[in-house]
């Protein structure tokens, strides 16, 4: 009998421990790999992120660039088939290679159409061809940076001309850069905490992107113009930011009370229940 | 109240209510030394209930479809009717049922309430663990969010680390190659389904087997620290001249729950973001990988350990047998003694256990 437990007992133990590793296997992570975490989504970064130097560089600046983040891989730009590696550079499956100088801002235009157009109608893309730069000069090729004021700086501008206009350019942006930096800020902030910034996030965009057309403008008048009727439109913004606000700052403050009031509930329990003892 | 006693009456005379108060609540004697920490159980019931209750609500709205699933929790969050209380309440709610279970089986450890004749309470306390651990698991998917997504993709992942079968055994779990539509109709059925089902009867089966052993005695106080009987045939554990449980200890239990709701509510209205990185707002996104993939809190002790191991195999084995070790504790440990204050070598491997499980926890986190 003694023999028969005791065989019964391990049995069980053995069974026992079997289904925990099982459950252990099925339930407990592991660090993800630290190559290989990239989804075989595109042959391209497969293939030229382990390839050294010139052929393997583009895809370094491109992984910290503004088209990485917002999900632009290469054949966005180069075209091609990503998912073939035998034909990913293929003419006949739209690859497009590099352009020459004089093709970028129509290669680039393809996705920022009104940009090309500013661009062309500026000083810069008249002298297109002639010296003048293109939109890779400031805004990079791979390690592509988001438009923002700081592309207009001294350093960059005094490769090509003096830097006294450039400055009164910017400085009647920097407001609305400003104003715009914020509300960005606020908008992902409670996009971080599940709101839905949707709207919001297309209204920033767009009254961010009539901001930036101004960028490629060097008439100083119309920029102050230009930078009025945006802080207006950033104001509706700004406001509709604050309802959001005051609506989480009510529900705080309801928090605050069922908190105090469950507190207050645990004492006279425990009061109570003093009484009894 | 003369409505009341009526309807008392009447009840009583068709059912026998009064018999059953008598026994269960009034006449339901529970030991004089009797702490606070033996309400865990009921906190744990009272959070069950919660997020079953919330988790029904959010079916009603939640949409289990790779394509629908992120608007369905984004309009449940921002244009239902306090859709964002009951959805914070569960994913909170689920962190806490973790913490508080993790709670309660640190108690009983301590106050040894695990040994003989208490062995199935203990195993069915350990599944229940295991189970929430993974209901928790499951229910991270539904989102279909970049964590959720990501998340998936590590754990499933570990299976692959089985010799032979891990590769199938991924595929299975996943429904495909990949974290994909299949993975999220098979974690939602085991989620709402299969999980809570599972849990409620072994919840029951849990509170059975406590009332058939009856409670413990706490090992500190005027009692015998040690079993008082060596278990040779069935014997309840009962308590001549202790506390009824009603009104003395629901009372004690209300306090618990009241102090357990207000630590819960602080966190989903003041500060639901310590559960939530930002990528848990952002739609999947298969193609993009987020920067630094992280589990739950209550995996990073499991994370950081397979980090340390040269081999995946060797590190899953690792935690497999302290799992199993700490799953046949009652069997293993099989002294009488039961103050853990006069059994040093259980509490130096207790507190050096406990404070490794956080040193690797605050490691994988910072990792």
């Amino acid at each position: 009998m003694t023999y028969l437990r005791q065989t019964l007992r391990s049995s069980l133990q053995a069974a026992f421990g079997a289904l925990i590793l099982a459950a252990l296997c099925l339930a407990a992570p592991q660090p993800a790999p630290a190559a290989g975490a990239e989804q075989p989504g595109t042959v391209c970064i497969q293939c030229h992120g382990s390839l050294p130097d010139r052929l393997g560089a583009p895809v370094k600046l491109w992984r910290a660039s503004i088209h990485a983040e917002n999900g632009i891989s290469c054949n966005g730009c180069h075209g091609g088939d990503p998912k073939d590696a035998a034909d990913a550079m293929n003419r006949s499956r739209g690859f497009l290679g590099a352009p020459k100088e004089g093709e970028i801002p129509a290669f680039c235009g393809r996705c920022h159409p009104g940009v090309m157009k500013d661009y062309l109608a500026s000083a810069h893309g008249r002298a297109l061809g002639q010296g003048g730069p293109t939109c890779v000069t400031c805004h990079g090729n791979h390690a592509v940076v988001k438009a923002s004021l700081e592309l207009i700086n001294e350093k960059s501008c005094t490769r090509c001309h003096s830097f006294e206009r450039a400055r009164a350019i910017r400085d009647a942006m920097q407001q609305t850069e400003g104003y715009i930096v914020g509300i960005d800020r606020r908008i992902r902030g409670f996009q971080a905490q599940g709101v839905d910034t949707d709207r919001l996030g297309q209204g920033l965009f767009a009254v961010r992107n009539r901001f930036h057309t101004m960028f490629h403008d060097v008439d100083v008048a119309r920029v102050k113009g230009e930078s009025a009727r945006i802080n207006a439109e950033l104001g509706k913004l700004d406001r509709d930011l604050k309802v959001v606000e005051e609506a989480r700052a009510k529900r705080k403050i309801a928090g605050g009370i069922a908190v105090a009031g469950l507190l207050l509930m645990a004492v006279l329990f425990h009061l109570l229940r003093k009484t009894y003892d | 109240m003369g409505l009341f006693k009526r309807l008392y009456d009447w009840i009583d005379l068709r059912i026998g209510a009064r018999e059953i108060v008598e026994k269960e609540l009034t006449g339901y004697l529970l030991p004089r030394n009797i702490n606070g920490w033996y309400s865990l159980g009921s906190v744990l019931l009272v959070i069950f209930a919660l997020q079953v209750a919330t988790g029904t609500l959010l079916m009603i709205y939640y949409v289990p479809d790779a394509e629908k699933a992120f608007k369905s929790v984004t309009f449940i969050m921002n244009e239902l009717p306090y859709g964002w209380l009951i959805r914070l309440c569960h994913a909170v709610g689920s962190n806490m049922m973790v913490a508080v279970l993790l709670l309660h089986m640190l108690s009983t450890m301590m106050m040894g309430s695990y040994k003989s004749p208490r062995e199935l309470n203990w195993l069915t306390g350990f599944i229940l663990f295991t189970l929430v651990q993974g209901i928790s698991l499951t229910g991270y998917l539904a989102p279909w969010s970049q964590l959720s997504f990501w998340a998936t993709t590590v754990a499933t992942n570990s299976a692959a680390a089985i010799p032979v079968a891990g590769p199938y055994l991924v595929e299975f779990l996943r429904g495909g190659k990949l974290v994909g539509p299949p993975t999220l109709g098979r974690f939602f059925a085991l989620h709402v389904a299969v999980m809570p089902v599972t849990i409620a009867a072994l919840i029951g089966a849990h509170l059975f087997v406590l009332k058939r052993t009856g409670i413990s005695t706490p090992p500190f106080g005027g009692e015998l620290s040690r079993n008082p009987w060596p278990v040779q045939s069935y014997r309840y554990h009962g308590h001549p001249g202790g506390i009824p449980f009603f009104p003395n200890y629901l009372l004690q239990d209300l306090t618990s729950i009241c102090i357990y709701l207000a630590i819960f509510l602080a966190v989903v209205f003041y500060a639901p973001s310590l559960l939530f990185t930002p990528d848990a707002f952002i739609p999947a996104n298969p193609f993009q990988t987020p920067a630094h993939i992280k589990p739950e809190w209550y995996f990073l002790a499991n994370y950081q350990t397979l980090k340390i191991f040269p081999s995946e195999l060797l590190g899953l084995s690792v935690q497999a047998a302290a799992m199993t070790f700490l799953a046949l504790l009652p069997f293993i440990d099989r002294s009488p003694e039961r103050n853990p204050l006069k059994r040093p070598v259980f509490l130096v491997c207790a507190i050096g256990g406990f404070l490794l499980w956080v040193g690797l926890t605050i490691w994988g986190h910072f990792s």
